[in-house]
């Protein structure tokens, strides 16, 4: 049986090429039925995110790679030739490998990204849906989900935030835990500003009112996230009950001075006040972060966070590679020793049957014996039949995966089985 | 057997627990998380045998000396953690709980003394409830202690925008001071009712409402310094250093008080 991955990616393809190969979700049953009525696949899946599009197949031998392919560039449209300079075909354990990585984040544009995992799961449960799976990628796909939940609970690859809006995130989860029921208050409409407040608000925060210059501009955003526009000058008290603030506006001066969060901070008692100035120049006075209770971090800071999360990423990278490495060789080992169950069990019943009728004939023509003389002749015959299966069962099991079909077709051949 | 014996058998699983817990400060890893946890029970079971041997054998509970009373405030000191990380899974607090474990049942296997059988005058109800209730409370002040000194950490290093090596296991802020003062107001109230005990205990047996032993002293210190840092999360000015110098100097006179306690 081999296994094949044929496929592209965001470093082995442009986007034009990504996004003629890509498929929806509501197209998904329908290419599996496809694929999988190829000559010669006995399982197929398909792996279609904005970064690659990968068909995994367990088929019954290598040819139906080109029939892949064939089918891959009339999908897209393009010319076989000019696609194939973008795909790559993995066999076995590189393909083990392969999605045991992807899944894990490590093959990823951003290194550790969560969604990948979710994918990949989607994926599965597609084609599980579809039927189009066999035992093997189904075993495959529970494996690679298996090994993408220990990577990311043993190394933390995914924890840390690698953008601004998602550092933002990520400090605001380490003051306060959990973001649900908590408010914010948003000065300014700037992009950067918006976009941390659309990531903060999808973790439940409780409400957002936004203040601008401009009323009007406050009321349009403030209803994106179901918030509330509140006029510029009366932000103070809004600074007692929210418990973040994203200044982020064009005004070339500070907007917020250390008193005036001194007597948020006193109103708010043992609350603490997270701070997230992203405006250029700089809208809270730095002075602010010296004050007990209040956490300041300015665009360049949250800049760092994210850079030296990257870094730290490609640190816990090279711890989850070498997991990965130890969890293929595993399951390939599981694998082997899975494949070769059926061919063991019918060696065994082929070689007991032999040995119950060369038996039977031998006591016939022995005429009356004892019942321990029969048992010591059963015990004899059974001995020599599991020392004569002993080397070949051990060769099965530990076999090579390029050797195992082959020592696997031989052994039928010898034995005489189906 | 020696019934020191399960004495040492604890020692070891808490000294395994506690190299295995921290080593998880440089390799993360659940396993091995889950391995010192699984060693400090190992050895807190071991500690139960212990503390039923000595009952068993002195017909009072293991408070009449400083390795008895080590010993016990060890022991609920860990049950205290064990039941706030099945409560809350906060992992960080054991950095400091199971070092401090440790210490303490080093000290009751250093120190040695008899098993002391209790003066038939101190065989009273409220004298045992005394030390139960102070034993308790000082149980639970020194894990809010523990979360307190996380929620520093996690403070110093949200307002430096430098992470140290705790950084990944400290939960939220929140959720240290949270917990930090919970403890520390349930520690209290019950530290306080176990020192009312023991006042009126010692009036109605010696007609004297204290008197000034080390014990007593470093009791009485901690109890004072509890106190403020209390008010200080009460009235919301809980941050900064001054907070740990006073959490600091509440740790060390607990520990005087502790190890004040040579006999009954």
């Amino acid at each position: 049986m081999a296994l094949i991955l044929v496929g592209l990616n965001h470093r082995t393809a442009p986007i034009d090429v990504r996004e003629r190969l890509s498929i929806a979700d509501a197209q998904l049953p329908v290419m599996l039925t496809e694929l999988k009525a190829i000559g010669g696949i006995d399982g197929a899946s398909l792996l279609s995110t904005c970064n690659r599009v990968e068909a995994i197949v367990s088929a019954s031998n290598e040819d139906v790679i080109d029939s892949i392919v064939k089918w891959l560039s009339e999908r897209s449209g393009a010319h076989r030739t000019s696609l194939e300079k973008h795909l790559y075909v993995l066999r076995y354990e590189d393909v083990i490998k392969h999605l045991f990585r992807v899944a894990s984040g490590l093959d990823s544009m951003v290194v550790g990204e969560p969604q990948i995992g979710g994918q990949v799961r989607a994926a599965f449960l597609i084609a599980q849906r579809c039927g189009s799976l066999d035992s093997l990628l189904e075993r495959l796909f529970e494996g690679t989900m298996r090994v993408a939940k220990r990577v990311r609970t043993d190394t933390g690859i995914g924890e840390h935030a690698v953008s601004v809006p998602y550092a933002a995130v990520e400090l605001a989860r380490k003051i306060f835990g959990d973001l649900r029921g908590l408010q914010a208050l948003l000065l300014g409409a700037g992009e950067i500003g918006e976009l941390t407040a659309e990531h903060l608000n999808g973790f439940g925060l409780r409400q957002i009112f936004v203040a601008n210059r401009s009323h009007e501009s406050a009321q349009q955003l403030a209803s994106r996230f179901n918030g509330q526009a509140i006029y510029f000058e009366g932000i103070d008290p809004y600074l007692a009950t929210c418990d973040i603030v994203i200044a982020s506006t064009a005004a070339p001066h500070y907007l917020i001075e250390p008193p005036q969060i001194e007597r948020a901070l006193a109103a708010r008692r043992m609350r603490t006040l997270f701070l997230i100035d992203l405006s250029v120049p700089r809208n809270i006075n730095p002075d602010v972060a010296k004050i007990d209770g209040a956490y300041l971090y300015n665009i360049d800071d949250l800049q760092q966070v994210a850079d030296s999360n990257r870094e730290l990423r490609r640190e816990k990278a090279e711890k989850a590679e070498t997991i990965v490495a130890r969890e293929v060789e595993n399951f390939r080992h599981r694998l082997v020793a899975q494949d070769a169950v059926p061919t063991i069990l019918e060696l065994q019943q082929r070689l007991e049957s032999i040995r119950t009728a060369e038996l039977e004939k031998t006591l016939r023509k022995l005429g009356p014996i004892t019942a321990e003389q029969r048992e010591s002749i059963e015990m004899l015959t059974t001995q020599m039949v599991n020392k004569i299966l002993h080397y070949p069962i051990l060769r099965l099991k530990d076999s090579e995966p390029h050797e195992r079909e082959s020592l696997r077709e031989t052994i039928r051949k010898i034995f005489g089985l189906r | 057997m020696s019934p020191n014996a399960t004495l040492y058998l604890a020692l070891a699983f808490y000294a395994a627990g506690t190299i295995v817990a921290l080593a998880t400060l440089f390799a993360r890893g659940r396993h091995a998380q889950h391995a010192g946890l699984a060693l400090m029970i190992g050895g807190w079971v071991s500690h139960t045998i212990w503390i039923g041997t000595i009952c068993a054998r002195t017909g009072h509970p293991p408070l009449t000396n400083l390795p008895e009373a080590a010993s016990f405030v060890a022991w609920t000191v860990f049950l205290a953690e064990l039941v706030l990380f099945i409560r809350y899974r906060v992992h960080a607090a054991s950095f400091f709980v199971y070092p401090l474990v440790l210490m303490l049942l080093t000290i009751s296997a250093v120190v040695r003394e008899p098993f002391a059988q209790m003066d038939p005058s101190l065989r009273s109800g409220l004298f045992t409830t005394h030390v139960l209730l102070s034993t308790v409370g000082v149980a639970a002040l020194l894990v809010g202690l523990a979360f307190s000194t996380l929620a520093f950490v996690q403070d110093r290093a949200l307002k430096s925008k430098h992470r140290g090596a705790l950084w990944e296991w400290i939960p939220s802020l929140n959720v240290c001071r949270t917990l930090s003062y919970r403890t520390l107001a349930v520690g209290f109230s019950i530290y306080t009712l176990g020192i009312l005990a023991g006042i009126l205990w010692s009036y109605r047996t010696t007609s004297e409402l204290i008197d000034l032993r080390v014990k007593q002293i470093g009791g009485v210190v901690a109890w004072i310094l509890f106190a403020i840092l209390l008010q200080s999360y009460i009235s919301g000015v809980y941050r900064g250093p001054r907070t740990a110098v006073i959490s600091a100097c509440a740790f060390v006179a607990t520990v005087i008080a502790i190890l004040g306690i040579h006999r009954v």
